[in-house]
Parts: structure tokens; sequence; C-alpha cells
């Protein structure tokens, strides 16, 4: 029955997402086709456009998985949604699952259009590029910047804290939702929502903040190597870039226990109006 | 004859308004019972509770012998008072929904039936009438072999003609010894099939009776209607 939860809902939330990732495609090529037929003026509008289309990437898909969440739990569609013979938490955990999959995936469209941006750029100021690249290679710059491979790790490390941070919001968003409509608060679910969601934010924001300074659990960037380590930020000398992530982390476990607390509300004390 | 739905002292209320006030009944297996009441009196809060929509209220409702769970909703086969299908669907996709989630739904009985009362399978449903819209529904809810159908005003948005059509369509297509229960204000046009009728007002249940016993007192079920709720004619 899960797969057909999961199905399902991938194809309700996949409407709001699949626009904008048509959009992006749709400048890609523009651009691509700009570089074909020698056009800089398509080309720098599409380059534009793109990098514009990116960033709404990521905003649209937040805002699909709130008002998917809202729509097919607790508008019209929640008396066909929480009368199918599924648990609530079957249901709660396919709609995460399914956000957490088109948040990745919004991601995934916002770098790949940068990176679209930053080939486009570099095939139209290919003799700038060199230029600029022989001056950073005389000053000596190069040996003080961490080498590719580094570079990749901090990339992947800040995007799965980016994805952590994302899918924290959307376990505090949840859970505001679903409180708005128990019996309690119901006649003014809005306003509710926005107070739990901000109540939430903020207490969860400063103890994570605190534990990022505080808690000894960094990730340390150096021209040699990126690590962890069980020191707090700012420890270590030389360090190009330190993050605690102790903070993250408490976030992200409250988040979970939120989710499993929303779980047990839409099983027993959602009332849908 | 066993009873399938149980409701022994239900108490909802919001707030300070006290919406279901101490109801009990039973329904047994086979019987098409009519729920009837005047706007406002508590009966999509009852069928809201029989089908799991509303968790917190006092007193005890039974399906089967178990609480409102992923067992009664596979039991139930409800159709709300308003169309509870995303606009975007298709009747096909709707169609195809169903057969994922419900083991007991004849997707290919659906596929016959929607064109014979003229539904376009492949017509958005946010494109559609009201009344085509209705249909769907009906037409999904029905097409389940269920144990129970629950139906709130499933006539309410529909012309007299049309009624007469929905309620052949709703005996015919009901499974065999399935329990039907019905709400609705419209009296008249559905007193032939009932077997049993409850009256609610004001969240208490006024009139639990056979509608044989109701006949043999010689009213008809709008005479009693019209004596127990006055002010709604």
């Amino acid at each position: 029955m899960f797969g057909k939860v999961l199905k399902n809902e991938i194809r309700h939330s996949a409407r709001y997402n699949l626009t904008i990732y048509a959009v992006a495609l749709a400048a890609s090529v523009l651009m691509g086709l700009s570089l074909v037929i020698e056009s800089s003026g398509i080309g720098v509008a599409s380059c534009f456009a793109l990098y514009i289309i990116g960033i709404i990437t990521v905003v649209i898909t937040l805002v699909s998985v709130i008002k998917n969440f809202y729509d097919t739990l607790f508008s019209r569609q929640g008396y066909l949604t929480l009368t199918l013979p599924v648990k609530g938490s079957t249901l709660l955990l396919s709609k995460v699952l399914v956000s957490f999959l088109w948040i990745i995936v919004g991601f995934a469209i916002m770098v790949a259009t940068w990176v679209l941006i930053f080939i486009y750029v570099r095939h139209q100021t290919a003799d700038e590029v060199s230029v600029i690249k022989g001056l950073i290679s005389d000053m000596g710059i190069l040996e003080l910047l961490p080498s590719g491979f580094v570079v990749a790790q901090v990339i992947v490390v800040l995007a799965i804290l980016g994805v952590s941070k994302m899918l924290t919001y959307v376990g505090f968003i949840y859970f505001s939702v679903t409180v708005a409509n128990t019996k309690k608060f119901q006649n003014h679910p809005r306003l509710f929502g926005v107070i739990t969601f901000f109540l939430i934010m903020s207490v969860t924001s400063r103890v994570s903040d605190f534990l990022t300074v505080k808690a000894p659990l960094t990730f340390f960037v150096t021209s040699e190597k990126a690590f962890f380590s069980f020191d707090i930020m700012g420890s270590i000398n030389g360090a190009l870039l330190s993050y605690g992530v102790g903070g993250t982390i408490f976030s992200a476990i409250v988040a979970l226990g939120l989710l499993v607390l929303t779980g047990y509300i839409i099983e027993n004390k959602v009332n849908i109006k | 004859m066993e009873n399938i739905i149980r409701i022994e002292n239900l108490k909802k209320s919001y707030g300070k308004n006290t919406v279901l006030d101490g109801i009990s009944f039973n329904l047994g297996k086979g019987e098409i019972t009519g729920l009837l009441g005047p706007n406002g009196s508590g009966k999509t809060t009852l069928i809201k509770i029989i089908t799991g929509l509303i968790k917190d209220h006092e007193g005890q409702v039974l399906i089967d012998s178990q609480k409102p769970g992923v067992h009664s909703k596979s039991l139930i086969a409800y159709l709300p008072d308003r169309s509870y299908l995303p606009d975007w669907m298709k009747p096909v996709d709707a169609i195809n929904y169903f057969a994922d989630f419900f083991a007991d739904f004849d997707k290919q009985k659906a596929l016959e039936i929607m064109p014979r009362f003229g539904v376009d399978l492949n017509q958005r449903l946010k494109t559609m009438s009201k009344g085509q819209q209705e249909k769907v529904n009906l037409i999904l809810v029905f097409c389940r072999k269920a144990k129970i159908y629950v139906l709130d005003e499933p006539l309410g948005g529909l012309d007299p003609a049309a009624r007469g059509a929905i309620l052949d369509f709703i005996v015919e297509n009901r499974s065999e010894d399935s329990t039907i229960l019905l709400s609705t204000h419209l009296v008249n046009d559905i007193e032939s099939i009932f077997t049993r009728v409850l009256m609610i007002n004001s969240g208490k249940l006024i009139v639990n009776s056979d509608i044989d016993e109701i006949r043999k007192t010689g009213k008809s079920l709008e005479d009693v209607f019209k004596e127990v709720f006055p002010y709604v004619w």
C-alpha cells in the first residue's frame, strides 16, 4: 500500500513542479541555441532568465510542498485522502519522502542552471578568462586555494546541510499546518498556523544558533583538506571555513520529533471542517 | 439482524456549541437508513465521525466491531456533500486512484458506466458542471462492492428528474447485504427506498424507527417529518 500512496503523492505534487522545470529547460535550450546562431542578445536574455529561474525553482518547490500538504489533507481533498484505508503515519511518510525528492530536484536544477550560466559566460569570455588565469597564476594565489577535491567535498557537505535545513523547515511547516487544523485552533487555522510556525522557529533558531557556535562538532576547510572535528567553530588556525553543525543536527532532531507528533495528530486529533 | 454500525451516547461540540448530544443507535446489515434533519441539525458531523474524519468526540462508535480506522475505512464507501476529487483530475485518473486504494473497487464497471451516464472519461473535472462532477463521485462510490455506503446529501444539487435516476442507480448498484446511511432533507424523493429512518435535530435523536412501523400508523414519512420539523416547511 505504501508504494501506491507514494506513487499517487508524486503524481499529485508533480503538476506544480514540472511547469517550472519545463521553463528552466526551455531557457537552457534557448541559451544553447544562442551559442549556435551566435546571437548574444538571446544568450544574455536567456542567461538572465535562467539565473532567475534557478532561484524561483527552489521557492516554488517549497511553496508547492506546503500547498500540496494543506490541499490534500485539510481542504476538500482531505475528505478523500483521510478516508482512504491508510494509516496517517503512512500518508505523512510519503509526503515527507516526496517533498524530500522535490527539494533535491529543485536544488539540482538551481545548481544546474548556474553551471550552465558559468559554461556560457566562460565560452563567451574565453580570452578574458585566460588573461585573468594568467594574472592569478603570476600572483601565486592558486597555491592558497583548496584543491578541486576539497571544493567538491565542501559542495557535498553544504548541499547536505542545505537540504537538511530545508527538510527541517518542512517539518516545522507540516506540524504548524496540522496543529492549526485541530479542534482548539481551527476557527482561525491560518493565524494559528503562522503563530505556531514562528514560535517553533524562534525558539529552535535561538538554541540552534547557540549550538552552532558552542557545540564541539564543526566542519573545517583548509587549503589541503575538508574534515569534521570535535572542536568548536574558529578553533583551528588557518581554516578557510569553519561551520558548527551542532545547531543543524539539533534542528533536524526537533523537526523529526515534530513529524512524529504530526503523524499522531493526523491519526487522532485532526478535524476536517 | 447483525449490527454493523453501533453508536453509543455520542457527543460532539465545537466550543460551547453542542452539535451532537448523546446520540445512540445501531444499524444492521442490509438496512437502507435515511438520516433526516434540517440544515445544521448535526447530520454531517455524525457522518464525519462514522467515516473517521472527526476523531475528538465522546461516546463509542464501532464499525464492524472496531473503532473508526483503517479497517472501517476499507469497509465504508463515502460520498461527502462536496466534490472531494482534485480539479485537475480526469474521471479516468479518479478511477485509477480508486482502483489503487480500494480493493473492492470494480474498475471495469466504472469505465463502462461513466460513458453511459454521459461522462467523458478524459475531460478534466474542473471543466465539468457541478451535476457532472456529482455523477462522477457517485459512480466511483457505487463501483465499490462496499459493506457500508455513507452518503451525505447526494441529491442536494440535482433537479427532480435527475434525483429519480440517481436513486435508481443507488438501489441497482449497491452491493448485496450492504448497509446504506443516506442523509437528506428531501424526504419525499427518497421515502420509497428507506427501510429505517433516523431524525435528528439540534444534536438529539428524535426518531429512530423502522419504516414499516411508520407506515402502520397510516402516516407517510413526509407527514412524520412535518410533525417533527414543522418550521422547515
